[in-house]
Protein backbone atom coordinates (compact mmCIF):
# COMPACT_ATOMS: atom_id res chain seq x y z
CA UNK A 1 0.00 0.00 0.00
CA UNK A 2 1.30 3.45 -0.91
CA UNK A 3 1.49 6.13 1.77
CA UNK A 4 2.49 9.78 1.67
CA UNK A 5 4.55 11.22 4.51
CA UNK A 6 4.74 15.01 4.72
CA UNK A 7 6.99 16.57 7.34
CA UNK A 8 9.47 19.42 7.06
CA UNK A 9 11.62 17.94 9.85
CA UNK A 10 14.11 15.54 8.25
CA UNK A 11 14.49 13.57 11.48
CA UNK A 12 10.80 12.92 11.86
CA UNK A 13 10.46 12.17 8.15
CA UNK A 14 13.30 9.62 8.23
CA UNK A 15 11.90 7.89 11.31
CA UNK A 16 8.48 7.63 9.69
CA UNK A 17 9.87 6.49 6.35
CA UNK A 18 11.90 3.66 7.87
CA UNK A 19 9.16 2.55 10.26
CA UNK A 20 6.60 2.40 7.48
CA UNK A 21 8.89 0.73 4.96
CA UNK A 22 9.57 -2.00 7.51
CA UNK A 23 5.83 -2.43 7.91
CA UNK A 24 5.53 -3.04 4.16
CA UNK A 25 4.34 0.37 2.96
CA UNK A 26 5.58 2.03 -0.20
CA UNK A 27 6.49 5.48 1.10
CA UNK A 28 6.60 8.81 -0.73
CA UNK A 29 8.10 11.48 1.52
CA UNK A 30 7.83 15.24 0.96
CA UNK A 31 8.94 18.20 3.04
CA UNK A 32 6.15 20.70 2.47
CA UNK A 33 2.38 20.90 2.39
CA UNK A 34 2.06 22.10 -1.20
CA UNK A 35 3.80 18.99 -2.54
CA UNK A 36 1.69 16.82 -0.26
CA UNK A 37 -1.53 18.32 -1.64
CA UNK A 38 -0.32 17.84 -5.22
CA UNK A 39 0.45 14.16 -4.64
CA UNK A 40 -2.82 13.50 -2.82
CA UNK A 41 -5.02 15.36 -5.32
CA UNK A 42 -3.78 13.19 -8.21
CA UNK A 43 -6.45 10.65 -9.12
CA UNK A 44 -3.95 7.80 -8.76
CA UNK A 45 -2.11 9.36 -5.81
CA UNK A 46 -1.58 7.60 -2.46
CA UNK A 47 -4.72 6.92 -0.45
CA UNK A 48 -3.04 6.98 2.94
CA UNK A 49 -1.29 10.05 4.27
CA UNK A 50 0.60 11.08 7.39
CA UNK A 51 0.74 14.86 7.64
CA UNK A 52 2.64 17.10 9.98
CA UNK A 53 0.72 20.19 11.08
CA UNK A 54 3.37 22.95 10.85
CA UNK A 55 4.90 22.87 7.36
CA UNK A 56 6.06 25.45 4.84
CA UNK A 57 3.72 26.65 2.09
CA UNK A 58 0.65 24.76 3.31
CA UNK A 59 0.07 23.40 6.80
CA UNK A 60 -1.40 19.97 7.53
CA UNK A 61 -5.02 21.11 8.06
CA UNK A 62 -4.87 23.17 4.84
CA UNK A 63 -3.68 20.06 2.96
CA UNK A 64 -6.65 18.13 4.39
CA UNK A 65 -9.09 20.85 3.32
CA UNK A 66 -7.65 21.01 -0.20
CA UNK A 67 -7.76 17.24 -0.65
CA UNK A 68 -11.34 17.02 0.62
CA UNK A 69 -12.36 19.80 -1.75
CA UNK A 70 -10.56 18.59 -4.87
CA UNK A 71 -10.44 14.82 -4.72
CA UNK A 72 -13.76 13.10 -4.31
CA UNK A 73 -12.79 9.59 -5.25
CA UNK A 74 -11.15 7.41 -4.34
CA UNK A 75 -11.18 8.46 -0.68
CA UNK A 76 -7.90 9.43 0.99
CA UNK A 77 -7.40 8.51 4.65
CA UNK A 78 -5.37 11.29 6.27
CA UNK A 79 -3.76 11.22 9.67
CA UNK A 80 -2.35 14.35 11.30
CA UNK A 81 0.85 13.62 13.22
CA UNK A 82 1.92 16.67 15.17
CA UNK A 83 3.43 18.05 18.35
CA UNK A 84 0.30 20.13 18.84
CA UNK A 85 -1.50 18.34 21.60
CA UNK A 86 -4.26 20.53 23.02
CA UNK A 87 -7.89 19.40 22.72
CA UNK A 88 -8.56 22.50 20.67
CA UNK A 89 -5.84 21.46 18.19
CA UNK A 90 -7.28 17.94 17.93
CA UNK A 91 -10.76 19.33 17.23
CA UNK A 92 -9.43 21.83 14.70
CA UNK A 93 -7.32 19.17 12.97
CA UNK A 94 -10.20 16.73 12.63
CA UNK A 95 -12.54 19.51 11.51
CA UNK A 96 -10.17 20.28 8.62
CA UNK A 97 -10.89 16.85 7.16
CA UNK A 98 -8.29 14.63 8.84
CA UNK A 99 -9.52 11.15 9.75
CA UNK A 100 -7.23 10.61 12.69
CA UNK A 101 -4.85 12.49 14.96
CA UNK A 102 -1.63 11.38 16.64
CA UNK A 103 0.69 13.38 18.86
CA UNK A 104 4.47 13.31 18.38
CA UNK A 105 6.62 11.54 19.31
CA UNK A 106 4.79 8.59 17.83
CA UNK A 107 4.80 5.09 19.19
CA UNK A 108 5.60 2.81 16.23
CA UNK A 109 3.09 0.13 17.24
CA UNK A 110 0.28 2.61 17.80
CA UNK A 111 1.04 4.29 14.48
CA UNK A 112 0.89 0.97 12.62
CA UNK A 113 -2.34 0.02 14.37
CA UNK A 114 -3.95 3.34 13.41
CA UNK A 115 -2.87 2.87 9.81
CA UNK A 116 -4.36 -0.62 9.76
CA UNK A 117 -7.63 0.97 10.86
CA UNK A 118 -7.30 3.40 7.97
CA UNK A 119 -6.72 0.51 5.57
CA UNK A 120 -9.86 -1.25 6.84
CA UNK A 121 -11.89 1.89 6.14
CA UNK A 122 -10.42 2.21 2.64
CA UNK A 123 -11.15 -1.45 1.90
CA UNK A 124 -14.73 -0.98 3.07
CA UNK A 125 -15.04 2.06 0.80
CA UNK A 126 -13.66 0.07 -2.14
CA UNK A 127 -16.24 -2.66 -1.59
CA UNK A 128 -19.05 -0.11 -1.41
CA UNK A 129 -17.90 1.65 -4.58
CA UNK A 130 -17.60 -1.69 -6.38
CA UNK A 131 -21.13 -2.65 -5.32
CA UNK A 132 -22.48 0.72 -6.41
CA UNK A 133 -20.75 0.46 -9.81
CA UNK A 134 -22.09 -3.06 -10.22
CA UNK A 135 -25.62 -1.82 -9.52
CA UNK A 136 -25.12 1.14 -11.84
CA UNK A 137 -24.05 -1.22 -14.63
CA UNK A 138 -27.00 -3.52 -14.04
CA UNK A 139 -29.39 -0.58 -14.09
CA UNK A 140 -28.10 0.71 -17.41
CA UNK A 141 -27.17 -2.42 -19.38
CA UNK A 142 -29.00 -5.32 -20.90
CA UNK A 143 -28.08 -8.46 -18.93
CA UNK A 144 -28.02 -10.74 -21.97
CA UNK A 145 -25.89 -8.75 -24.41
CA UNK A 146 -24.14 -6.25 -22.14
CA UNK A 147 -25.29 -3.45 -24.44
CA UNK A 148 -27.11 -0.35 -23.16
CA UNK A 149 -30.66 -1.25 -22.18
CA UNK A 150 -33.69 0.30 -23.85
CA UNK A 151 -34.11 3.16 -21.35
CA UNK A 152 -30.50 4.27 -21.64
CA UNK A 153 -30.17 4.00 -25.43
CA UNK A 154 -33.38 6.00 -25.91
CA UNK A 155 -32.10 8.66 -23.46
CA UNK A 156 -28.79 8.82 -25.30
CA UNK A 157 -30.60 9.17 -28.61
CA UNK A 158 -32.80 11.95 -27.18
CA UNK A 159 -29.70 13.83 -26.04
CA UNK A 160 -28.06 13.41 -29.45
CA UNK A 161 -31.16 14.63 -31.26
CA UNK A 162 -31.25 17.81 -29.16
CA UNK A 163 -27.50 18.33 -29.48
CA UNK A 164 -27.40 17.92 -33.26
CA UNK A 165 -30.40 20.24 -33.60
CA UNK A 166 -28.68 22.89 -31.42
CA UNK A 167 -25.30 22.59 -33.18
CA UNK A 168 -26.62 22.05 -36.68
CA UNK A 169 -24.68 18.78 -36.85
CA UNK A 170 -25.90 15.31 -37.73
CA UNK A 171 -26.28 11.95 -36.04
CA UNK A 172 -27.37 8.75 -37.69
CA UNK A 173 -29.94 6.45 -36.10
CA UNK A 174 -30.14 2.80 -37.06
CA UNK A 175 -32.87 0.47 -35.97
CA UNK A 176 -31.98 -3.15 -36.71
CA UNK A 177 -34.02 -6.31 -36.39
CA UNK A 178 -32.58 -9.82 -36.68
CA UNK A 179 -34.30 -11.63 -39.56
CA UNK A 180 -36.37 -14.71 -38.78
CA UNK A 181 -35.15 -14.79 -35.22
CA UNK A 182 -38.27 -16.62 -34.06
CA UNK A 183 -37.21 -19.52 -36.30
CA UNK A 184 -33.83 -19.73 -34.54
CA UNK A 185 -35.58 -19.93 -31.18
CA UNK A 186 -38.14 -22.44 -32.44
CA UNK A 187 -35.56 -24.66 -34.16
CA UNK A 188 -32.65 -24.53 -31.72
CA UNK A 189 -34.23 -23.41 -28.45
CA UNK A 190 -34.00 -20.21 -26.43
CA UNK A 191 -30.55 -20.90 -25.00
CA UNK A 192 -29.12 -21.04 -28.52
CA UNK A 193 -31.22 -18.00 -29.47
CA UNK A 194 -29.72 -16.07 -26.57
CA UNK A 195 -26.20 -17.06 -27.62
CA UNK A 196 -26.93 -15.93 -31.16
CA UNK A 197 -28.17 -12.57 -29.87
CA UNK A 198 -24.98 -12.14 -27.82
CA UNK A 199 -22.85 -12.86 -30.87
CA UNK A 200 -24.87 -10.47 -33.06
CA UNK A 201 -24.49 -7.76 -30.40
CA UNK A 202 -20.71 -8.30 -30.45
CA UNK A 203 -20.64 -8.07 -34.25
CA UNK A 204 -22.56 -4.79 -34.20
CA UNK A 205 -20.25 -3.40 -31.52
CA UNK A 206 -17.26 -4.41 -33.58
CA UNK A 207 -18.61 -2.57 -36.61
CA UNK A 208 -19.06 0.86 -34.97
CA UNK A 209 -16.65 3.41 -33.53
CA UNK A 210 -15.82 3.40 -29.80
CA UNK A 211 -17.82 6.57 -29.24
CA UNK A 212 -21.02 5.41 -30.99
CA UNK A 213 -23.90 4.08 -28.90
CA UNK A 214 -25.37 0.60 -29.27
CA UNK A 215 -28.34 -0.64 -27.28
CA UNK A 216 -30.79 -3.51 -27.20
CA UNK A 217 -34.12 -1.91 -28.05
CA UNK A 218 -36.33 -4.97 -27.77
CA UNK A 219 -36.20 -8.78 -28.12
CA UNK A 220 -34.12 -9.02 -31.29
CA UNK A 221 -34.04 -5.29 -32.05
CA UNK A 222 -30.98 -3.10 -31.75
CA UNK A 223 -30.76 0.68 -31.74
CA UNK A 224 -27.51 2.27 -32.87
CA UNK A 225 -26.63 5.98 -32.68
CA UNK A 226 -23.67 7.11 -34.76
CA UNK A 227 -22.42 10.46 -33.44
CA UNK A 228 -21.26 13.16 -35.84
CA UNK A 229 -21.99 10.99 -38.85
CA UNK A 230 -23.10 12.70 -42.04
CA UNK A 231 -25.96 11.66 -44.31
CA UNK A 232 -23.51 10.71 -47.04
CA UNK A 233 -21.82 8.16 -44.74
CA UNK A 234 -24.99 6.84 -43.12
CA UNK A 235 -25.74 4.24 -45.74
CA UNK A 236 -22.22 2.86 -45.95
CA UNK A 237 -21.99 2.61 -42.15
CA UNK A 238 -25.32 0.80 -42.03
CA UNK A 239 -24.15 -1.56 -44.76
CA UNK A 240 -21.00 -2.20 -42.78
CA UNK A 241 -23.09 -3.30 -39.80
CA UNK A 242 -25.35 -5.44 -41.95
CA UNK A 243 -22.35 -7.20 -43.51
CA UNK A 244 -20.67 -7.68 -40.12
CA UNK A 245 -23.77 -9.48 -38.83
CA UNK A 246 -24.26 -11.72 -41.84
CA UNK A 247 -20.59 -12.31 -42.74
CA UNK A 248 -20.37 -15.75 -41.14
CA UNK A 249 -22.73 -18.20 -39.47
CA UNK A 250 -23.01 -18.04 -35.69
CA UNK A 251 -21.60 -21.21 -34.12
CA UNK A 252 -23.60 -22.26 -31.08
CA UNK A 253 -23.77 -25.66 -29.43
CA UNK A 254 -22.36 -27.42 -32.48
CA UNK A 255 -24.70 -25.71 -34.92
CA UNK A 256 -23.77 -23.14 -37.54
CA UNK A 257 -26.65 -20.73 -37.75
CA UNK A 258 -26.89 -18.20 -40.56
CA UNK A 259 -28.03 -14.81 -39.31
CA UNK A 260 -28.95 -11.61 -41.13
CA UNK A 261 -30.30 -8.26 -40.05
CA UNK A 262 -32.52 -5.64 -41.63
CA UNK A 263 -31.89 -2.01 -40.85
CA UNK A 264 -33.86 1.23 -41.01
CA UNK A 265 -31.66 4.34 -41.16
CA UNK A 266 -32.34 7.97 -40.39
CA UNK A 267 -30.00 10.96 -40.48
CA UNK A 268 -31.20 13.64 -38.05
CA UNK A 269 -30.07 16.45 -40.35
CA UNK A 270 -32.67 15.46 -42.93
CA UNK A 271 -35.51 15.81 -40.46
CA UNK A 272 -36.78 18.64 -38.33
CA UNK A 273 -37.72 16.17 -35.61
CA UNK A 274 -37.02 16.85 -31.99
CA UNK A 275 -39.15 14.24 -30.25
CA UNK A 276 -37.21 11.04 -29.88
CA UNK A 277 -40.39 8.98 -30.33
CA UNK A 278 -40.86 10.49 -33.81
CA UNK A 279 -37.25 9.76 -34.74
CA UNK A 280 -37.65 6.13 -33.69
CA UNK A 281 -40.99 5.93 -35.46
CA UNK A 282 -39.41 7.07 -38.77
CA UNK A 283 -36.47 4.67 -38.36
CA UNK A 284 -38.95 1.90 -37.63
CA UNK A 285 -40.88 2.73 -40.78
CA UNK A 286 -37.65 2.43 -42.77
CA UNK A 287 -36.93 -0.89 -41.06
CA UNK A 288 -40.41 -2.09 -42.02
CA UNK A 289 -39.57 -1.17 -45.62
CA UNK A 290 -36.35 -3.20 -45.43
CA UNK A 291 -38.31 -6.20 -44.16
CA UNK A 292 -40.88 -5.75 -46.92
CA UNK A 293 -38.11 -5.57 -49.53
CA UNK A 294 -36.87 -9.04 -48.65
CA UNK A 295 -34.84 -8.55 -45.45
CA UNK A 296 -31.04 -8.50 -45.02
CA UNK A 297 -30.92 -4.98 -46.42
CA UNK A 298 -30.80 -1.32 -45.41
CA UNK A 299 -33.50 1.24 -46.12
CA UNK A 300 -33.24 4.96 -45.61
CA UNK A 301 -35.95 6.98 -43.92
CA UNK A 302 -35.24 9.91 -46.21
CA UNK A 303 -36.90 9.31 -49.58
CA UNK A 304 -34.36 11.53 -51.30
CA UNK A 305 -31.47 9.26 -50.29
CA UNK A 306 -30.19 6.54 -52.57
CA UNK A 307 -31.66 3.16 -51.80
CA UNK A 308 -29.44 0.10 -52.06
CA UNK A 309 -30.36 -2.78 -54.26
CA UNK B 1 25.22 -5.99 15.90
CA UNK B 2 23.44 -5.28 19.19
CA UNK B 3 22.81 -2.06 20.96
CA UNK B 4 22.89 -2.09 24.76
CA UNK B 5 19.94 -0.40 26.44
CA UNK B 6 20.74 2.91 28.09
CA UNK B 7 20.25 3.30 31.85
CA UNK B 8 20.36 6.09 34.45
CA UNK B 9 19.20 9.68 34.52
CA UNK B 10 20.43 11.17 31.33
CA UNK B 11 19.30 13.92 29.01
CA UNK B 12 18.16 11.22 26.60
CA UNK B 13 15.90 8.29 27.42
CA UNK B 14 17.80 5.72 25.42
CA UNK B 15 15.30 2.94 26.01
CA UNK B 16 12.65 5.05 24.40
CA UNK B 17 14.97 6.18 21.60
CA UNK B 18 15.90 2.58 20.81
CA UNK B 19 12.26 1.61 20.65
CA UNK B 20 11.66 4.44 18.28
CA UNK B 21 14.33 3.20 15.86
CA UNK B 22 13.24 -0.40 16.28
CA UNK B 23 16.64 -1.18 17.83
CA UNK B 24 18.26 -0.65 14.48
CA UNK B 25 21.84 0.71 14.86
CA UNK B 26 21.91 1.95 11.31
CA UNK B 27 18.77 3.99 11.78
CA UNK B 28 19.98 5.25 15.15
CA UNK B 29 23.14 6.56 13.54
CA UNK B 30 21.10 8.12 10.76
CA UNK B 31 18.74 10.01 13.10
CA UNK B 32 21.58 11.15 15.36
CA UNK B 33 23.43 12.47 12.30
CA UNK B 34 20.33 14.28 11.09
CA UNK B 35 19.79 15.78 14.53
CA UNK B 36 23.42 16.89 14.84
CA UNK B 37 23.37 18.58 11.46
CA UNK B 38 19.89 20.14 11.77
CA UNK B 39 19.70 21.42 15.31
CA UNK B 40 22.44 24.15 14.96
CA UNK B 41 20.50 25.64 12.03
CA UNK B 42 17.24 25.61 13.99
CA UNK B 43 18.92 27.11 17.07
CA UNK B 44 20.45 29.90 14.96
CA UNK B 45 17.08 30.61 13.39
CA UNK B 46 15.50 30.72 16.86
CA UNK B 47 18.11 33.09 18.26
CA UNK B 48 17.71 35.37 15.25
CA UNK B 49 13.91 35.36 15.49
CA UNK B 50 14.04 36.29 19.18
CA UNK B 51 16.65 39.00 18.53
CA UNK B 52 14.45 40.48 15.82
CA UNK B 53 11.28 40.10 17.91
CA UNK B 54 9.82 37.89 15.17
CA UNK B 55 7.52 35.99 17.51
CA UNK B 56 5.73 34.05 14.82
CA UNK B 57 8.97 32.56 13.49
CA UNK B 58 10.20 31.99 17.05
CA UNK B 59 7.03 30.03 17.79
CA UNK B 60 7.34 27.93 14.63
CA UNK B 61 11.02 27.10 15.13
CA UNK B 62 10.44 26.26 18.81
CA UNK B 63 7.64 23.98 17.70
CA UNK B 64 9.91 22.19 15.23
CA UNK B 65 12.65 21.86 17.86
CA UNK B 66 10.12 20.45 20.30
CA UNK B 67 9.22 17.76 17.74
CA UNK B 68 12.87 16.95 16.98
CA UNK B 69 13.80 16.69 20.65
CA UNK B 70 10.74 14.56 21.41
CA UNK B 71 11.74 12.20 18.64
CA UNK B 72 15.23 11.98 20.17
CA UNK B 73 13.57 11.08 23.51
CA UNK B 74 15.18 14.15 25.05
CA UNK B 75 12.31 14.88 27.41
CA UNK B 76 13.75 17.82 29.37
CA UNK B 77 15.05 19.60 26.28
CA UNK B 78 11.69 19.00 24.53
CA UNK B 79 9.89 20.56 27.52
CA UNK B 80 12.22 23.57 27.36
CA UNK B 81 11.37 23.97 23.64
CA UNK B 82 7.66 23.62 24.42
CA UNK B 83 7.97 26.36 27.06
CA UNK B 84 9.67 28.62 24.51
CA UNK B 85 6.90 27.92 22.00
CA UNK B 86 4.27 29.00 24.54
CA UNK B 87 6.16 32.15 25.46
CA UNK B 88 6.61 33.09 21.79
CA UNK B 89 2.91 32.49 21.12
CA UNK B 90 1.91 34.74 24.02
CA UNK B 91 4.62 37.27 23.03
CA UNK B 92 6.18 37.19 26.47
CA UNK B 93 9.34 38.98 25.36
CA UNK B 94 10.71 39.42 28.85
CA UNK B 95 10.73 35.71 29.64
CA UNK B 96 12.10 34.51 26.31
CA UNK B 97 15.85 35.08 26.86
CA UNK B 98 15.85 32.96 30.03
CA UNK B 99 13.81 30.25 28.32
CA UNK B 100 16.25 30.25 25.40
CA UNK B 101 19.17 29.92 27.79
CA UNK B 102 17.43 27.01 29.47
CA UNK B 103 16.93 25.25 26.14
CA UNK B 104 20.55 25.86 25.17
CA UNK B 105 21.66 24.39 28.50
CA UNK B 106 19.59 21.26 27.97
CA UNK B 107 20.83 20.79 24.43
CA UNK B 108 24.41 21.27 25.64
CA UNK B 109 23.90 18.31 27.99
CA UNK B 110 22.26 16.25 25.31
CA UNK B 111 24.92 16.50 22.62
CA UNK B 112 27.80 14.73 24.37
CA UNK B 113 25.42 11.99 25.46
CA UNK B 114 24.24 11.41 21.93
CA UNK B 115 27.73 11.51 20.49
CA UNK B 116 29.10 9.24 23.22
CA UNK B 117 26.28 6.74 23.05
CA UNK B 118 26.42 6.58 19.31
CA UNK B 119 30.21 6.08 19.27
CA UNK B 120 30.11 3.45 22.03
CA UNK B 121 27.17 1.38 20.89
CA UNK B 122 27.06 1.67 17.17
CA UNK B 123 30.06 0.68 15.17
Amino acid sequence: MRILVADDDALSRTLLERTLERAGYEVTAVDNGRLAAEHLCCHDGPRLALLDWVMPELDGPAVCREVRQKREQPYVHMLLLTSKESKQDVVEGLASGADDYLVKPFDPEELKARLRTGLRILQLEDRLVEAREDMRFKATHDPLTGLFNRGVIVDLLAREVVRTHREGSCAVVLLGDVDHFKQINDTHGHVVGDSALREIANRILGAVRSYDYVGRYGGEEFLVVLNNCDTSLALSRAEQIRRAVSAAPVHVAGSAISVTISLGVLATKDWALLAVEEVIHEADAALYKAKADGRNCVRFANSSATQPE
Amino acid sequence: MKIRDGVGKSAVNFDELLNRVDRDPQLLREVVDIFLSDYPLRMSALRLAIAEADWRTAEKVSHTLKGMLSNMAATRAASAAAHLELLARSVDAAALPDALASLEGEVALLLPELNGYSAKNVS
